[in-house]
């Protein structure tokens, strides 16, 4: 038995509540799963999809904009959809600001909901994709030598095969041969494909270290 | 011309020639004394210490001219022209004073000491030698020249030196007194000097001719006697009204010392007081503010809170209705509907618009029942409060607020805060009911009075009133007169009235509307 596709997560300490938006959204195709609290998320075992998260503001204990800040201090990237019975424009704002998908007041039109999600879903995928794309990359790098490394930063920043060998005190064919071995484990067709690929990796290795 | 043969040997009496030094060592210590006294003093009383100083002087040089004079005998009987003597006397006192004068002003130059000193030493010369004119006897007197400019350069001298001691001594210190005596004594001895230097320059021929002796006086030893007691006693006087007046004048300046201090140390703590005051005041001021804030806050709060509250409520199961009735239309739509799932949907949905119609229940009861703050008070105490709650803003509007409260009423269980809502909730009614009013006093009156069913609160107010038809509905919730109002402000002061036991009521006049209600008193507290 193969996963779903895709998730829909639903944090509402109403009961009634999220009951009906699971029915709602699975009769769309979804996959749906309910917690009652903000507390039960972190903690079970989802899968490990395309996902999304439909959070009530107002919840008992921590308020939905608080539990937003702990999953990405967490680590825990899932595109959020905020629903509210009682809103205000400063928290839509500091809800939009933190990178929610959308904030939707209750009771909200079934369209707005399913429209959030799948924009959710697709941001969600694309960034997979992309973290994937970048597992790949970081893969294909970590199999190069120390010395392979150092030639291909060298190569990066621009510099001749004349010049790295004597920054490096080696014959110029010595680094030819690295830098062709180096090429050919990142699977890199030419120099830009190579500039590329150590470019994004650069940028997540800093940023989500 | 001097004939041998002719001149009369005089001889002196010594104890006379002591007498004379001392009178003239006293006359210099006055002299001193008084320099410091008219130095001191200003305006009228420094004209009285220059002229009693001056005579003290003159009076003390004349006498001991005469006294000296007296001690030089003479074979023939002696006697006085008095207006001449007198005459002796006022150059005394005219040259003592304008000594006194210069020495006690401000700076004394080289000139003007040496001008102070010639016009002194000449008065003194002159005094003296008018006082020897004044002698009437059988006999002429010759004098010689020299000796008379020499005692005339002398009394000269000796003043100059008198001037700058007694200006040196006048600024009084500890430490003067034996100066003082010293240059006294010097001084003194200067004038003797001098006189006897003068009494030198003459000689005695005896003479046939009767002397004139009109205006004649002869002075006898005991006349001697009373010139230098009397001298004596002037210049003691002097002398000691000087050291009384320094000592006066001491205590004076000690006593507007201390007056000046003590002025200084009022203005101080008068100052602290006044800004103590304003710091109070401002104090007061923004405590009033605060109060006003939080009357404001207070109800805004609760407002917010309770719309906060009925709209999340309400739109929980609304949610679900509109969710599940989505589902169930979605459903429907794809042509292969799940019955069960259906059937599971609008239970819900009927579920869920239940629990909406028990929401809004319940919030009407939650008023109703709700009675978690019943404490004993005294309802006048909280007309007071919410009064002073609302200040702010009846002042804002120019609102005259009246309290009549009814003395003795007896205390009864209530919610303080609950109860303030009330009033606070009816005040602010009757204020904005006034804010169109131009042409009437802005008056909101409040009282409360012993009722047969308890305590009787009635808020009257001179505002635009409101349409006695309509006086049923303005107890409704949601119902409005207000631009801003969203209507729940007298449902819910009746909800509270009534959770008290009470009833709230209201009617309206052609000045305005009253609203009244009655707070039951608990059985055993009830009204006689």
């Amino acid at each position: 038995m193969t996963g779903p596709a895709s998730a829909v997560f639903v944090v509402d300490d109403d009961p009634s509540v999220r009951r009906a938006i699971k029915r709602l959204v699975e009769s769309v195709g979804l996959h749906v799963e309910i917690f009652g609290s903000a507390q039960e998320f972190p903690q079970a075992k989802r899968p490990d999809v395309p996902s999304c998260l439909i959070l009530d503001i107002r919840l008992r204990g921590a308020s939905g904009l608080d539990f937003q800040r702990q999953l990405v201090e967490a680590g825990i990237y899932v595109p959020v959809i905020f629903i509210t019975a009682h809103g205000d424009i400063p928290m839509s704002v500091q809800a939009m600001k933190a990178g929610a998908i959308e904030f939707l007041t209750k009771p909200f039109r079934d369209q707005d909901l399913l429209d959030a999600i799948q924009v959710a879903l697709k941001r969600d995928r694309a960034r997979r994709e992309q973290e994937a794309e970048i597992a790949v990359l970081q893969e294909r790098y970590e199999s190069l030598t120390p010395r392979e490394r150092e030639v291909v930063a060298m190569v990066v920043a621009g510099m001749l095969n004349k010049q790295i060998a004597a920054e490096l005190g080696t014959a110029e064919n010595t680094i030819k041969v690295h830098r062709s071995r180096a090429m050919e484990k990142m699977q890199a067709q030419s120099l830009a494909d190579l500039v590329k690929m150590i470019e994004r990796l650069q940028t997540p290795l800093t940023k989500s270290a | 011309m001097i004939s041998a043969s002719a001149a009369f040997a005089g001889s002196y009496n010594y104890l006379q020639v002591v007498l004379s030094a001392l009178i003239a060592v006293s006359a210099s210590y006055a002299a001193l004394d008084l320099a410091g006294r008219v130095t001191a003093a200003s305006g009228w009383v420094r004209s009285v210490w220059l002229t009693g100083g001056a005579v003290a002087m003159g009076v003390g040089i004349w006498s001991m001219h005469f006294v000296a004079m007296l001690a030089f005998s003479l074979p023939v009987p002696v006697s006085y022209n008095w207006p001449t003597a007198l005459a002796a006397l006022l150059t005394g006192i005219i040259s003592s004073a304008f000594a006194l004068y210069v020495v006690s002003r401000q700076k004394m130059g080289g000139e003007r000491a040496f001008a102070g000193g010639v016009v002194m030493g000449g008065g003194i010369a002159g005094l003296h030698y008018i006082g020897m004119d004044a002698m009437r006897m059988a006999a002429v007197c010759r004098f010689d020249l020299r000796i008379v400019i020499l005692s005339v350069v002398l009394a000269i001298v000796f003043s100059l030196a008198a001037l700058i001691l007694s200006f040196g001594l006048r600024e009084e210190t500890r430490g003067t007194l034996s100066r003082k005596i010293a240059s006294a004594i010097v001084m003194g001895a200067a004038i003797s000097v001098m006189h006897y230097t003068g009494m030198a320059s003459a000689t005695f021929i005896a003479s046939p001719a009767v002397p004139d002796l009109s205006y004649a006086v002869s002075i006898s030893p005991l006349a001697n006697h009373g010139i230098a007691v009397v001298a004596f006693l002037i210049l003691g006087a002097a002398i000691v009204t000087s050291a009384a007046d320094r000592r006066l004048a001491a205590q004076a300046q000690e006593l507007e010392r201390r007056v000046i201090e003590r002025t200084k140390q009022l203005i101080a703590s008068n100052e602290e007081l006044r800004k103590e005051i304003a710091d109070r005041e401002r104090a007061q001021d923004a405590l009033q503010e605060a109060h006003a804030e939080l009357a404001h806050i207070t109800r805004a709060l609760a407002m917010g809170e309770l719309v906060g509250s009925i709209a999340h409520e309400v739109n929980q199961p609304l949610t679900g209705v509109v969710a599940n009735g989505n589902f169930a239309l979605r459903e429907l739509a794809s042509g292969t509907p799940n019955r069960e799932k259906l059937r599971e949907a609008i239970a819900e949905i009927v579920e869920d618009g239940t629990r909406a119609s028990a929401v809004i229940s319940r919030i009407r009861t939650l008023l109703k029942k709700g009675a978690p703050n019943r404490v004993e008070l005294d309802i006048n105490d909280v007309i007071e409060e919410a009064a002073i709650l609302v200040r702010n803003e009846a002042a804002r509007d120019r609102v005259h607020v009246q309290l009549n409260l009814a003395a003795g009423l007896h205390c009864m269980l209530g919610d303080r805060v609950q109860l303030q809502q009330v009033l606070i909730n009816l005040i602010m009614n009757g204020i904005e009911a006034m804010r169109t009013v131009t042409d009437r006093p802005r008056k909101l009156s409040i009282q409360s009075v012993k009722h047969a069913d308890g305590v009787l609160i009635q808020i009257q107010d001179s505002g635009i009133g409101f349409d006695p038809d309509l006086v049923d509905r303005i107890f409704e919730p949601f119902f409005t007169t207000k631009a801003q109002g969203i209507g729940m402000g007298l449902s819910i002061s009746r909800s509270i009235v009534e959770s008290h036991g009470g009833r709230l009521w209201a009617g309206s006049g052609p000045n305005g509307a009253l609203f009244q209600f009655i707070l039951p008193v608990p059985i055993g507290n009830g009204v006689s």
